[in-house]
């Protein structure tokens, strides 16, 4: 599969998710977002880039603990939570969040 | 100049009409659980109503790695036939299945796909029929002499297209095999038939994609061994932040007295995490040496699922690897249904012997499920549990199928449903069942097992878990049930999945060691 | 002899000779194909008395399939309970001896009869009306109704409607086992009784009436629940000296 974006064709995997990873840039994350119809905040994108520095040292994304003990130091104990987590990307943090931010869908028993 | 439709029109291939992979797949936001009625009635039949949920077809690379054709093989009729007459004088249970089954009708109404799908091919000698028929036509004298009237059908498109549909929509939960009066397991007939399509190059992406990825990074999430450590030293932060105890996840601790054996999606994915935290918490509390094995970061063993015995066992062979490196002196399991079936029944063979051998303590049963290694804790008063912690909990337990009908805990027959319940009520103050036929042998599978936890066919988990959410909303009703309580890693993400789809929180699907690790006294014991 | 006679004594022994052969073939098949894994489904025996028990539950009440489906445990369960007396009932025509409780049970075999009769018809039945049940039949399981029903109505007629001389039907069989054959009676619901019988007979082995050996040989239900302490160990399964762990896999990683 794959999609154009101000034309350049980007390759994905069946569920849309970037094949190729260095392709990324806020663009095209922004493009992504709006087809899952997430309206990008300056919230969003910490989360984004959190997830991708993590991948580019882990090679994985971070476990959702991780993610929102980030999130405690980023917006605060009050938005530290997986609700805001889940207020920011309805879908859940895999199937949004990682979609936007380039990285691969996580599977397993997830 | 204009092209015309027909040329426009792509032309698919016999794979892409196999596995439907040009279809459009539904969106997830739109997919809907079918609706709840009061009770578990049995549908009238609607043909063809499931026949084009069909999971993603697994990629070349994915099926390269699994050392299976890339494509639809030339002559996959004839190579198909050859490695059923191969998995016919490997299994007993497929020979004697193939021939012994009346069509008598018992299982018709007992799999839970059938009643959320009401396909009727989905009824479990209707799918083993879809296998029957092709083991008619070239192994049986009655097929070749009578054909169709005995029920004998050529291999063509059409039936492997039927194949691909229907065999992913079998969770190998063995819940037919209970009601039937010779015992035929369908998980036997779906794994058999899932290896054919594997060796005639139709794969399906999901479950060999993940065994890949333990393969080659040792679990399935495919998390790294530095990613590992990384992701347990933060939970041991969590805990110490939570609780104020420095309760250790160790890894790769070569002499340790017990190597602890866990689904990967335990380190990564909520609430599995929660049980990961509540086993530290009892290891720490029972001052016992314990570690988790960096290159066995991996309980679960989807070579089941694919009925593929190679696979299955190489994927084993890593738990006996830490084993030799490590020298523990016991072996658990975590939470897991199908690895707790391959840990109980299969390891011995695959990977065994599990004994003095590699080191094992002859006096602990080898491999311990961790609810049975719990419970005996809490028995011997080597740890103290605090009920009142969970009073806001009104938990039910729900039997995993792999554990329930393909395994054991402790000594005695159905030792399996007592030890975890036992534990539960140890840890809470209040415990309901389910209703009495949708649970312990006759569970209902979640949905989502056997390889099908995936989201494109996210209708047919939704359909397959309709039986259990049934029974959960009216254990709700009537008593008030708000924890959902499971030992199976698959049980879990599915469960998290469809319960906001049935108009449920999310919150109330946990694990038994989320509630152990709620209510343990942690610190110095009298 | 009368080419009849002729006619069914060949018959009888192909009949014979094709249901043996094939079912000591068919068993043979099942008994020696591995299986190479612990399967039985659980909550299973742990010991080998207890399997026996489970097994007998099973062959003697259909348990599995009582708890499965009361309506087709009924007329299943008749059906076989009268196709048992009425073979327990035929042990006469075969030897010159009968026990007593042999002959008691025989006080019953018109009911027995009847309800085997009705109990097929039913299962008939159910195959045309049960929707879920009608779509997973095939012909042949029609047919094999058919067939036991032609057999159970045929002898019922024999024996207690249109009498046949039971003298010489007993010579006749009599005749067949010792291999020393008898005219046969020439009376017409014999004849079809047994040339269906014997019909019966040569199917057998090829059809899913192998279920009454085959049972005995399902793995999820005759297997002993006791992998942890018992290592199986068949040939082709076997593990193999070393398997080749992923490469990759390097603890500098970490």
């Amino acid at each position: 599969m794959s999609f154009d974006f101000e034309g350049k064709t980007y390759e994905t995997d069946d569920d849309g998710y970037l094949i190729n990873l260095d392709e990324w840039n806020e663009g095209v994350a922004g493009y992504i977002a709006e087809q899952e119809g997430v309206e990008m905040t300056e919230a969003h994108w910490e989360v984004v880039n959190f997830l991708r520095n993590y991948y580019q040292e882990y090679n994985i994304a971070p476990a959702i603990k991780i993610l929102i003990k980030e999130m405690k130091k980023m917006f605060g104990p009050e938005k530290g939570n997986s609700a805001y987590l889940y207020d920011l990307y309805p879908a859940g943090p895999a199937l949004q969040a990682c979609k936007i931010a380039g990285l691969p869908k996580p599977t397993g028993c997830v | 100049m204009a092209e015309t439709a027909a040329e426009q029109e792509e032309v698919l291939t016999d794979l892409e009409i196999v596995t439907g992979a040009k279809e459009p797949k539904p969106k997830i936001g739109d997919v809907k659980a079918p609706e709840l009625t009061g009770s578990i009635k049995v549908p009238k039949i609607q043909p063809g109503a499931a026949a084009g949920y069909k999971p993603y077809p697994a990629a070349p690379e994915y099926m390269e790695g699994m050392d299976f054709p890339t494509t639809l093989v030339d002559n996959w009729e004839k190579e198909a036939v050859n490695k059923l007459g191969e998995l016919l004088k490997k299994y007993k249970s497929l020979q004697d299945y193939m021939d012994i089954c009346v069509r008598c009708g018992s299982c018709t109404d007992k799999c839970q796909f059938f009643l959320g799908s009401k396909d009727p091919k989905n009824m479990p000698v209707a799918r083993a029929d879809l296998l029957r028929k092709v083991y008619k036509k070239y192994f049986t004298t009655e097929g070749k002499l009578l054909g169709k009237i005995a029920g004998a059908e050529r291999f063509d498109l059409e039936l492997l297209g039927e194949w691909f549909s229907y065999f992913h929509q079998c969770s190998q939960c063995r819940r037919c095999s209970v009601f039937c009066p010779y015992g035929i397991d369908t998980a036997e007939i779906s794994m058999a038939a899932r290896e054919i399509m594997d060796h005639i190059g139709v794969g399906q992406k999901y479950v060999n994609s993940i065994i890949i990825k333990l393969h080659e990074i040792g679990n399935n999430l495919g998390m790294n061994p530095k990613a590992l450590k990384a992701t347990l030293e933060s939970t041991e932060e969590d805990i110490e932040e939570e609780d104020g105890v420095p309760v250790k996840l160790p890894v790769d601790q070569v002499g340790a007295d017990i190597l602890m054996v866990t689904p990967s999606a335990d380190f990564f994915a909520s609430p599995h995490v929660e049980s990961l935290i509540g086993y530290a918490k009892v290891f720490h509390q029972a001052g016992i040496s314990w570690t988790f094995s960096s290159t066995a970061s991996e309980a679960g063993n989807f070579g089941m699922f694919i009925g593929n015995y190679s696979h299955m066992q190489r994927a084993a062979s890593r738990i006996r690897k830490a084993i030799e490196e490590i020298r523990p002196k016991r072996l658990i399991v975590g939470e897991c249904g199908h690895a707790w079936r391959i840990a109980y029944s299969f390891w011995n063979t695959l990977i065994g012997p599990l004994d003095q051998s590699l080191g094992l303590d002859p006096k602990y049963p080898r491999p311990q499920h961790i609810c049975e290694f719990t419970l005996d804790l809490v028995k011997r008063g080597a740890i103290k549990l605090d009920k009142s912690a969970n009073d806001e909990f009104v938990p039910t337990f729900h039997d995993s199928c792999n554990v329930a009908r393909g395994s054991r805990m402790g000594d005695s027959p159905g030792g399996q449903f007592d030890i975890p319940r036992e534990l539960i009520k140890a840890s809470c103050n209040r415990y309901v069942d389910m209703e009495q036929e949708t649970i312990m042998e006759k569970t209902f599978c979640c949905g989502g097992g056997g390889g099908l936890l995936t989201d494109e066919i996210l209708d047919v988990r939704l359909q397959g878990a309709m039986p259990r959410m049934q029974a959960y909303q009216n254990i709700k009703d009537s008593h008030g049930a708000n924890f959902f309580a499971l030992i199976c890693a698959i049980c879990k993400a599915q469960f998290t999945k469809v319960f906001p789809k049935y108009g449920m929180p999310m919150i109330e699907v946990g694990g038994v060691h989320q509630l152990v690790g709620r209510a343990i006294e942690l610190g110095a014991k009298e | 002899m009368s080419g009849l006679t002729i006619f069914f004594v060949i018959y009888a022994y192909v009949a014979i000779l094709f249901f043996i052969a094939g079912f000591l073939y068919r068993i043979w098949k099942y008994a020696s194909t591995p299986a190479p894994l612990k399967i039985p489904q659980t909550p299973a025996p742990v010991a080998a008395p207890g399997v026996a028990r489970r097994m007998v539950a099973e062959v003697t009440l259909f348990k599995s399939l009582f708890n499965g489906n009361k309506i087709i445990w009924l007329f299943g369960y008749v059906f076989h309970l009268g196709l048992l007396v009425a073979l327990l009932k035929h042990y006469r025509f075969a030897f010159d001896y009968s026990p007593s409780w042999l002959v008691y049970l025989t006080t019953f075999e018109l009911y027995a009869g009847l309800i085997m009769l009705g109990g097929l018809m039913m299962l008939f039945l159910l195959r045309l009306v049960v929707d879920r049940t009608n779509f997973i039949t095939v012909m042949t399981d029609y047919i094999l109704l058919v067939l036991l029903i032609g057999i159970a109505g045929t002898g019922l007629l024999l024996k207690h409607f249109y009498r046949t001389d039971v003298t010489s039907v007993k010579e006749f069989v009599l005749g067949l086992v010792s291999f020393n054959p008898q005219e046969m009676p020439a009376d017409a619901f014999f004849i079809i009784h047994i040339t269906l019988v014997f019909l019966l007979l040569i199917y057998f082995p090829f059809s899913k009436l192998m279920h009454s050996g085959g049972i005995f040989f399902s793995p999820t239900r005759n297997q002993v629940d006791n992998a942890r302490d018992k290592r199986l160990v068949t040939p082709w399964a076997a593990a193999p000296e070393s398997i080749q762990i992923a490469s990759n896999m390097t603890q500098e990683e970490g």
